[in-house]
């Protein structure tokens, strides 16, 4: 166990290493600079001045090497556009995309178990058709999309739902679910369909096992069989695709929070890029980078807790 | 179904300690609008309404210092509530007192003496004084290194003297009669005593938390990627404002925007997209009103390139363009057809005695052919063997590609085989502007109720300032110099007037339209002056909110 976390401890040094350097490379590689430059009515003095300020008259791999430098020692800079600490930047917005993504996976999981396992049970009926097309909708129904017509239809035809932000702080749970449930409800799309499929392929798989056949013919009770001994080992692959599901959730992040104004992750990545504030595009890349390294090995892990026929060790 | 419920246990259990993450959890507070929650004192017909709050968008987070190098846009419409001018836009279009109560220019145009108030506190209590102006001037806007916003508006000041505590001098490196103009926009005096000997641009406390200004309003919360909230300055200089608070929402897509106004959790703003306009207007809460503002929308062929140079070209492409069509369609008639720079809200200097160019796809081909181009078989102009083919950019900027779309079809036409590239701003300005590589483009010019366009026509200002068709002609060099040095208003006007027919002739931009701002705002609402909507929160402290 021991060698396998070091082994895979090194493995996610080196990515993110690499997304370092791809990142910082390619910002640089976009037209334009920092918005300060990109006025339309800054003169070639002005614009040349606040390159020198910003230090980016130096060339690219000297300013590569000391974001390195810093990045390493726990320093992510300063943001272009504002004069903060990245990391200030950063701790002002994590808090909203991990309760917004969290509370999404939850739901996806809980809502897509359920769903996938009545898929499988009911096979080729009414209610498996139905739990398919809806998958193949929310996975192909564009989320911007769905998202303003959920803001129209609840926010403002039916006022039942706030349209935008995060409840106000010292707010009841109750105000807190009002803000957070389309908001969720949309992340969802992006995940939700997925773990309905392979919980719904992994559970047939299962249940045509042998010894399910023999519970059943122990008489064991039919409850008992699927959400005991079936679903017990049809979660299995279930577990495996949740790393995978981790970045879809932090890119559909990017959309959700525009729409309904959730001031997270997603939208200050989309701010930094267009104002090509470098730093602060790489600080985010970095945070976001980790945590989608951090979750795969814990699934890693938990993966091969759960399924004794996987060695990581 | 031990295992099952337990689980259920466990999921609930973390939701709730999610949720629990990022809120208090005191007792729930039920929804309210704004018009709900406003104090109730006010109401007498003779004197405005008192208190009220209201709610105004914004989609990034701003900066509060006027001059930070970053501070535009989203930030300008925030610092003008919380900053002054020494003066600011009038009503009738002539910049009107602020922080300076008179203004005079000497004979030779080269020193303006500023007299300013004496009862104008910061909000942090301190007296302001001629030393903070100084200061705003002589330590940020004229030294050359910091890049300040909208620095380059001031090229013509050298420097900024005290004479005494209430009175200021600009020294100028030549006359200019529109620094009057130029001073209140975007132009606001920011403290001495908080900012001296400070990283003024990295001052994070004064830039992002707690700014110290003159203006009507003080901030009180600044949540950043959410709001801030702003509350009436008792001691503000024309007398405490009619609204209690303002609240800017940062809302990044203006879809939200449109929502947030039909359920009344917005209350003022300008429509950059019009197509939700029809809806908008069919809500009885909200009251829609153009407003002319100064600003003209334009194409620019460079002028480095030879193809362009003869302005029979650039004649034919304001034929070429059905301009009242793109207006009726997609500006939904909120824009006028434009024929030179000075729009028509500048009264005083505006004239439509210019050359005018109908909508006549035949009378562009005959100019084309007048210069030697002859319609191939594929229908495209060609020159001594070459086809008349070169690129637009345009940058995604509300209606601007789907406008750029039917110019394109407009100019294929009548045979430029027009290839239309799309890009956002800042690769355009990089391109565009920055390396001046491009053959034609689209984009506008906003400037303050001042007709001087020095900067943009001037034969000084190609290829580096904002000359940005890199347009060069004696004629109009003399004009635009002329029109600077000229006191006398009426004078000016003839200058001006002379110089937008020969605009009109020449071409150097091609023109397409003024445009009227759309503003969409709460009807209970009031006393918000017919100015377009940048101008009229210079006026915030004489909003009022019917009860």
């Amino acid at each position: 166990m021991a060698s396998f976390i070091a082994q895979r401890l090194w493995q996610s040094i080196i990515l993110v290493f690499i997304v370092s350097i791809i990142t910082f490379f390619l910002i640089n590689l976009a037209p334009g600079g920092p918005s300060s430059m990109m006025r339309m009515d800054a003169t070639a003095e002005e614009r040349a001045a606040i390159a020198e300020q910003l230090g980016l008259d130096e060339p690219v791999i000297v300013r590569y090497g000391e974001w390195l430098a810093s990045a390493v020692q726990g320093d992510l800079g300063t943001s272009l556009s504002t004069g903060q600490p990245v990391i200030e930047r950063i701790a002002e917005r994590f808090p909203h995309t991990l309760q917004l993504t969290i509370l999404t996976l939850i739901v996806s999981v809980f809502v897509g178990l359920v769903l996938g396992i009545i898929a499988a049970m009911r096979r080729n009926r009414i209610s498996d058709y139905a739990i398919n097309f809806l998958a193949v909708i929310g996975l192909s129904v564009p989320s911007f999309w769905l998202a303003i017509m959920l803001l129209l239809l609840f926010s403002v035809t039916l006022q039942w739902l706030p349209s935008s932000g995060v409840a106000p702080e010292g707010s009841g749970i109750w105000e807190q679910v009002t803000f957070l449930l389309m908001p969720v409800l949309i992340l969802s799309t992006s995940t939700l369909p997925t773990i309905v499929r392979f919980m719904r392929s992994s559970m047939l798989e299962v249940i045509s096992q042998n010894y399910v056949r023999t519970a059943r013919a122990k008489g064991v009770k039919e409850m008992v069989v699927i959400y005991w001994h079936a679903m017990r080992n049809a979660l299995i692959p279930v577990v495996s695709i949740i790393g995978v599901l981790i970045p879809r959730l932090l890119g559909g992040a990017v959309i959700v929070e525009s729409v309904f104004g959730w001031p997270g992750m997603g939208r200050l990545i989309v701010e930094a890029a267009n104002a090509r504030d470098y730093t602060l595009v790489m600080g985010v890349t970095i945070v976001v980078t980790l945590v989608v390294v951090l979750t795969n090995f814990l699934v890693d892990i938990i993966y091969s807790k759960i399924d004794p026929r996987v060695k990581n060790y | 179904m031990k295992f099952k419920s337990s689980w259920l246990v466990m999921l609930f259990t973390l939701m709730l300690f999610t949720l629990a993450a990022c809120g208090g959890g005191s007792s729930s507070t039920p929804e309210s609008t704004p018009e709900e929650s406003e104090s109730n004192n006010g109401g007498e017909e003779a004197a405005p309404a008192q208190g009220g709050e209201i709610s105004i968008p914004i989609v990034a987070d701003p900066i509060f210092n006027p001059w930070h190098p970053n501070a535009y846009v989203e930030s300008n419409i925030v610092n003008r509530i919380i900053f002054s001018g020494l003066t600011k836009p009038g009503k009738d279009t002539v910049p009107s007192p602020s922080l300076a109560t008179e203004w005079s220019a000497s004979e030779d145009g080269l020193v303006w003496t500023f007299k300013l108030r004496d009862d104008v506190k910061w909000h942090d209590g301190e007296d302001f004084t001629a030393d903070d102006v100084a200061f705003t001037f002589n330590g940020l806007v004229l030294d050359e290194s910091k890049g300040a916003n909208s620095a380059a508006n001031f090229q013509a000041v050298k420097e900024v003297k005290k004479v005494d505590d209430y009175t200021v001098e600009f020294h100028m490196n030549r006359p200019w009669s529109a620094l009057p103009a130029y001073l209140g926009f975007n132009a606001e005096i920011v403290p001495q005593h908080i900012l001296e000997g400070t990283d003024v641009w990295n001052n994070t406390e004064f830039n992002k938390e707690t700014p110290i200004g003159t203006g009507p309003f003080k901030v009180v919360n600044n949540t950043p990627g959410q709001s801030v909230e702003l509350e009436a300055n008792e001691e503000f200089f024309l007398g405490r404002p009619n609204l209690d608070k303002v609240t800017y929402k940062i809302l990044a897509d203006v879809n939200t925007h449109i929502a947030q106004a039909m359920t009344g959790e917005l209350d003022i703003f300008s429509l950059e997209d019009t197509s939700s306009l029809e809806r908008l207007e069919s809500v009885n809460t909200l009251k829609i009103e153009p407003r002319d503002v100064t600003r003209y929308y334009w194409l620019g062929v460079n002028q480095n390139d030879e193809r362009f140079q003869d302005a029979k070209f650039r004649q034919a492409i304001m034929h070429a363009i059905n301009r009242p069509a793109i207006i009726d369609n997609i500006l939904k008639g909120y824009a006028t057809v434009a024929d030179a720079a000075i729009s028509p809200n500048l009264e005083k200097y505006y004239t439509n005695d210019v050359t005018q160019y109908d909508y006549d796809p035949e009378q562009a081909k005959a100019l084309l052919e007048e210069i030697g181009y002859t319609m191939n078989s594929e229908g495209v102009m060609e020159k001594d063997g070459e086809t008349l083919s070169f690129e637009f950019d345009v940058a995604i900027q509300g209606d601007l590609v789907t406008i750029a779309q039917l110019i394109q079809q407009d100019l294929k036409a009548v045979g430029m085989d027009v290839e239309l590239v799309t890009m956002d701003w800042n690769s355009m300005i990089q391109k565009d502007v920055v390396e001046r590589n491009y053959d034609m483009m689209m984009n506008w010019w906003t400037y303050p109720d001042d007709p001087d366009v020095y900067a943009q026509y001037h034969s000084s200002n190609a290829d580096t300032g904002n000359n940005i068709p890199n347009y060069k002609d004696e004629e109009m060099d003399r004009l635009l110099e002329l029109g600077r040095q000229t006191t006398d208003p009426d004078e000016r006007a003839e200058v001006y007037k002379e110089l937008q027919a020969y605009m009109s002739e020449e071409l150097p931009y091609q023109y397409l339209w003024y445009p009227q701002e759309t503003i969409v705002m709460n009807a209970k609402l009031n006393n918000v002056p017919d100015l377009n909507y940048g101008a009229s929160l210079h006026y915030v402290n004489e909003w009022t909110l019917d009860q």
